[in-house]
């Protein structure tokens, strides 16, 4: 246990940009599929769990392929 | 010229506002974080995953094993994203009529082209470079190893040389195809020929696939980067040739 809090201490300035890009990416995403009610294809419920559940992946398809016309 | 500008600006407003930019910025930073950390972890998760065992005696990561990664990120999934995010620049104008109020005005269809192209290359200059300096920044705090900034560069250079070809068959391809598809399927396309081409040994360093392919070898000094310059003049060549094509194409298009 030791072991891996060592690990993650060390690499602490990789993991908290990390983690704030991945995020960022995730709420911007979020954000822009509540506030739009038009997608190109399927509905709200299916994009914000597309969107919270596959990692990065998730919203960069919403923005390309999701993300309806204003 | 005054025009090319404000087409220019126009371009980069809409690239902003369709998240295309800001899509393109995060994934590439993502790739340059992920690349130390890959690097570094790589020998704790064999050893995690073998669950202690076998007494294997694993190398420590290098400075070398970060900028791998780099590459490889970059050169596959970035060039990816990147043509999966640009591929519509033309062919989604085109399909929704949106440019016919520009040109039934006298605006010159060359202008069209120029300003999607220098606004693609800007983004991709810019996403590129920042990637770099994170992976760059990261890599000498992580792995203290004597590469000058001259050999980073030079390994980074011919990769920021073939974003000119990439972008500009894709801005090709997304004029020549019919819809979004377009843009995705003539790069691929493309691709495969040229891998197809890189079968051939005494091509290898005329074809613009040895850009995105040699960058390691030129970080470590194994090969030159002068040996790369065919390559690069063959790419410069090639896009000049294929922003003549999509003006042609352009040109001849009912919009």
């Amino acid at each position: 246990m030791n072991n891996h809090w060592q690990l993650l201490m060390t690499n602490l300035p990789l993991f908290i940009p990390l983690v704030l890009l991945e995020v960022g990416l995730m709420l911007a995403a979020l954000i822009h599929a509540l506030r739009h009610s038009h997608y190109r294809f399927g509905n709200r419920v299916f994009w914000i769990v597309v969107i919270l559940f596959i990692q990065i992946v998730g919203p960069l398809t919403y923005f390309v392929f999701g993300r309806g016309e204003n | 010229m005054r025009i090319l500008t404000i087409m220019f600006e126009k371009e980069l407003v809409e690239t902003w506002r369709t998240y295309r930019f800001l899509t393109l910025i995060t994934f590439f930073l993502i790739l340059a974080l992920m690349s130390p950390l890959v690097a570094k972890l790589t020998p704790t998760i064999i050893k995690l995953s073998l669950n202690d065992t076998l007494n294997l005696q694993l190398p420590q990561p290098t400075a070398f094993d970060s900028w791998k990664q780099f590459y490889k990120g970059i050169t596959q999934l970035g060039i990816l994203v990147t043509a999966i995010l640009f591929a519509g620049t033309m062919s989604q104008e085109l399909s929704k009529n949106t440019l016919v109020n520009l040109v039934t005005k006298g605006l010159p269809r060359w202008t069209i082209v120029l300003s999607k192209y220098f606004s693609l290359l800007l983004q991709w200059t810019v996403a590129l470079s920042l990637s770099l300096f994170v992976t760059w920044g990261y890599t000498a705090y992580y792995f203290p190893a004597k590469i000058t900034p001259t050999a980073v560069l030079a390994g980074f250079l011919p990769l920021l040389l073939f974003g000119i070809f990439l972008l500009a068959l894709i801005l090709f391809g997304s004029t020549l195809g019919q819809n979004n598809y377009g843009g995705l399927l003539i790069p691929l396309f493309i691709t495969v020929i040229l891998y197809l081409i890189n079968l051939v040994k005494q091509l290898h360093n005329y074809n613009p696939l040895s850009l995105i392919g040699d960058n390691l070898a030129i970080l470590q000094g194994t090969k030159p980067l002068s040996q790369l310059l065919p390559g690069m003049l063959v790419a410069i060549a090639a896009s000049l040739f294929l922003l003549g094509g999509t003006v042609v194409l352009l040109n001849h298009r009912k919009i």
